[in-house]
């Protein structure tokens, strides 16, 4: 092989490729980082540091920070358990699993974006399903009662709902206190069905014969099985899933441009949201594409986490 | 310790019966195996036994306690299995550590962080190592406590197993086809190790296998079982050299046993194509009957004598000690294995037309239906 040079013409299609399609676009975004290039314009200034040191320096980036860390704080380890907690209740049922599992899967399949809409009517304050159904709860009794504590003895109109049954209920899009947790609810909503199909192929392979050797051994109670058995036999599962939820938590758009272009004042300003208003609308390239380098270095310190648990702890052989 | 009995156990699974109505007394302290081939209900009884099945019929008494209701966790019973089902993400050290943590320390003792509140945690703790490793030195893994399942080889990490059943002293132990996962050489050694760990512990210890060799060399008596029954129950010896039916001489013996095809006449005398045994049976006269021999009971004859089978030799298999010859009978074209001598039987071609002498006192009569008629005789 060493003689001919065949194999440089064999391989370089695929490499010349890859080069041009996944690594150059890289570069590119990091050398424009340090620009103040426009799209359009003819030419451009060496700013230097000047756009990574506006990341730190401005509210509305520390905004975008909070609200994008907030998030994947929220979602991550909620759609995570939902997922597993499904998957387990699923996989016990002797028949019906797979109605359940069509039906948590379905908002993977589905278009975000046109989800997102449907959400937008379900959310609407004035015309939306859950705020009328919780008006309509003010004057149920019962209802009214146990949203508002009074049978465990609370004060009722001092309590969250009984405060908004007096006033109006919530803007759940347009109003800061709650836009990020609405937006957080359709992003478990939309992910828990994809880690429920992951913990359902990683419970699968949890071989029967220790679940046998559990009992034996004196496990008594399903929790000590799950201690003792499921949850460190879904070891390599729960790494892959925790990666693969964090880095589609930071990359969460869809929901954002439908529903609250990042407001209301910057409470729901996302990364990849704040990415495409500096570059794509404002058509402020160099400080897109700077959110672009520290958006791939969040992608990437995920990923080498992963990268370590899968090495290191979480592999028995 | 304990004897364990089982009442009228039967098991269905939807419509197909895998277990008939099945009784058995297993003494305290006796190595029972329990053989037959795949399939036919060994695993299922012996998972019946530890809880993890439930029967749909008939009790389990363990000690002479009915204990159908009572938990697999909850019958003091340890179980080898033939995965070894250790704990992968758990040292060997821990892995043995858990039967004696879970049945000696309370829920609370074990749970994270509320478990620091316990001040005599340590020194419990302390004490299920020090069993655990006594075990771990009867059993020679002392020097693989620190390491996880996966690093060991399979042999190591069936001592492990075994390991685990034998810390917390259970009453008796549940053994399904320990050794079918290791090689060869290993499980002839294993073997004698499981008989001396037997004969040191003085449990019961009830073993499934399908391997007729270890039920054979291991166990004080051994239970034959197909289809759900168990068609004989004896030592190993009564079982190999007197068993109960056909079926039962088929499957224990290694080459199968050679079943020919005879007749008794009005005296009881016997024929077997064209040969008179000089072997007679006292009822079953004038009837057509089957001939059992087993091929170690055959011989390669020299010389011409009377009562010997001709037949040509089809395969030859050297052994080292013995040579099996495959035969094909002149007449008759019934086949045949006989095992003979290798002095003798070296220099035997395929082909060649060689005279097949047995051994009369040896050889098993069956009536059509399978029954062994030497029983009665």
């Amino acid at each position: 092989m060493s003689n001919t040079r065949s194999h440089i013409w064999f391989v370089s299609p695929a490499v010349l490729l890859m080069f041009l399609i996944l690594i150059l676009p890289v570069f590119v975004a990091g050398t424009f980082s340090f620009t103040d290039y426009n799209l359009g314009s003819p030419d451009f200034k060496w700013v230097g540091w000047k756009n990574y040191e506006s990341l730190g320096k401005f509210s509305s980036y520390k905004k975008m920070f909070t609200a994008s860390l907030t998030y994947v704080v929220i979602v991550v380890p909620v759609s995570v358990l939902l997922g597993l907690g499904s998957a387990m209740l699923i996989s016990s049922l002797r028949f019906g699993g797979e109605l359940y599992k069509t039906v948590f899967f379905l908002p993977v399949m589905a278009t975000l974006l046109a989800m997102a809409y449907a959400w937008e009517f379900t959310l609407d304050p004035v015309i939306g399903v859950i705020n009328k159904f919780l008006d309509d709860g003010c004057s149920v009794g019962w209802f009214y009662k146990l949203f508002t504590g009074s049978w465990l003895g609370f004060n009722p109109t001092e309590s969250w709902y009984g405060e908004l049954c007096n006033d109006r209920m919530p803007n759940w899009l347009g109003n800061k206190k709650y836009a990020l947790g609405s937006i957080s609810f359709i992003g478990i909503w939309q992910a828990f069905g994809f880690n429920m199909v992951l913990y359902l192929a990683g419970l699968t392979s949890v071989p029967r014969d220790l679940y046998a050797a559990a009992e034996m051994d004196g496990a008594n109670s399903p929790w000590e099985k799950f201690k003792l058995v499921t949850w460190p036999m879904l070891g390599p599962t729960h790494v892959f899933v925790v990666t693969i939820t964090s880095i589609r938590s930071f990359q969460v758009f869809d929901t954002v441009e439908a529903l609250t272009r990042g407001g209301p004042s910057k409470s729901t300003y996302m990364m990849v949201y704040a990415m495409f208003e500096k570059g794509v609308k404002q058509n402020l390239v160099g400080m897109g594409s700077a959110l672009t380098i520290v958006f791939l270095g969040f992608v990437l310190i995920l990923t080498l986490t992963q990268v370590y648990f899968i090495n290191r702890k979480v592999h028995y052989s | 310790m304990a004897g364990i009995e089982l009442k009228g156990i039967s098991k269905s699974f939807e419509k197909n019966e895998v277990i008939k109505s099945l009784n058995l007394m297993i003494e305290n302290g006796e190595f029972i195996t329990i053989v037959g081939p795949s399939g036919c209900g060994k695993s299922t009884l012996l998972r019946i036994i530890a809880g993890l099945e439930s029967q749909s019929n008939g009790d389990v008494i363990i000690d002479g306690r009915e204990v159908n209701n009572i938990k697999a966790s909850n019958r003091d019973l340890a179980m080898v299995f033939q995965s070894y089902a250790l704990y992968p993400h758990l040292t060997v050290l821990q892995n043995l550590m858990v039967p004696l943590k879970l049945r000696r320390m309370s829920t609370l003792e074990r749970f994270p962080i509320i478990n620091w509140f316990f001040p005599n945690r340590r020194s419990k703790i302390d004490k299920l190592k020090e069993s655990v490793l006594q075990a771990s030195e009867t059993l020679q893994i002392e020097h693989l406590l620190g390491r996880k399942p996966g690093q060991l080889s399979g042999g190591q990490q069936q001592r492990v197993a075994v390991g685990r059943a034998m810390v917390r002293e259970p009453v008796a132990f549940l053994m399904d086809e320990p050794l079918s996962n290791l090689d060869a050489a290993l499980r002839v050694h294993m073997r004698a190790e499981i008989s001396e760990l037997h004969r040191k512990l003085k449990t019961t210890f009830v073993y499934v296998t399908h391997d007729q060799a270890e039920a054979l060399t291991m166990s004080d008596r051994m239970a034959v079982m197909m289809d759900g029954e168990i068609l004989q129950l004896d030592t190993p010896s009564e079982i190999y050299n007197k068993p109960a039916s056909l079926r039962v001489a088929e499957f224990i013996g290694s080459p199968k046993i050679n079943v020919l095809p005879a007749e008794s006449n009005e005296k009881g005398d016997i024929d077997c194509m064209g040969i008179s045994m000089s072997l007679s049976i006292k009822d079953n006269k004038n009837e057509k009957i089957l001939v059992g021999i087993r091929p170690e009971h055959t011989n390669l004859l020299q010389d011409n004598k009377k009562n010997c089978f001709l037949g040509e030799v089809n395969h030859k298999e050297n052994l080292g000690s013995d040579i099996y010859l495959h035969v094909t009978l002149k007449d008759s074209q019934q086949k045949m294995i006989i095992r003979s001598n290798p002095d003798i039987s070296f220099n035997t071609k395929i082909g060649e037309i060689i005279r097949i002498g047995f051994d009369n006192n040896k050889v098993m009569i069956f009536n059509e239906s399978g029954q062994n008629l030497n029983k009665k005789s």
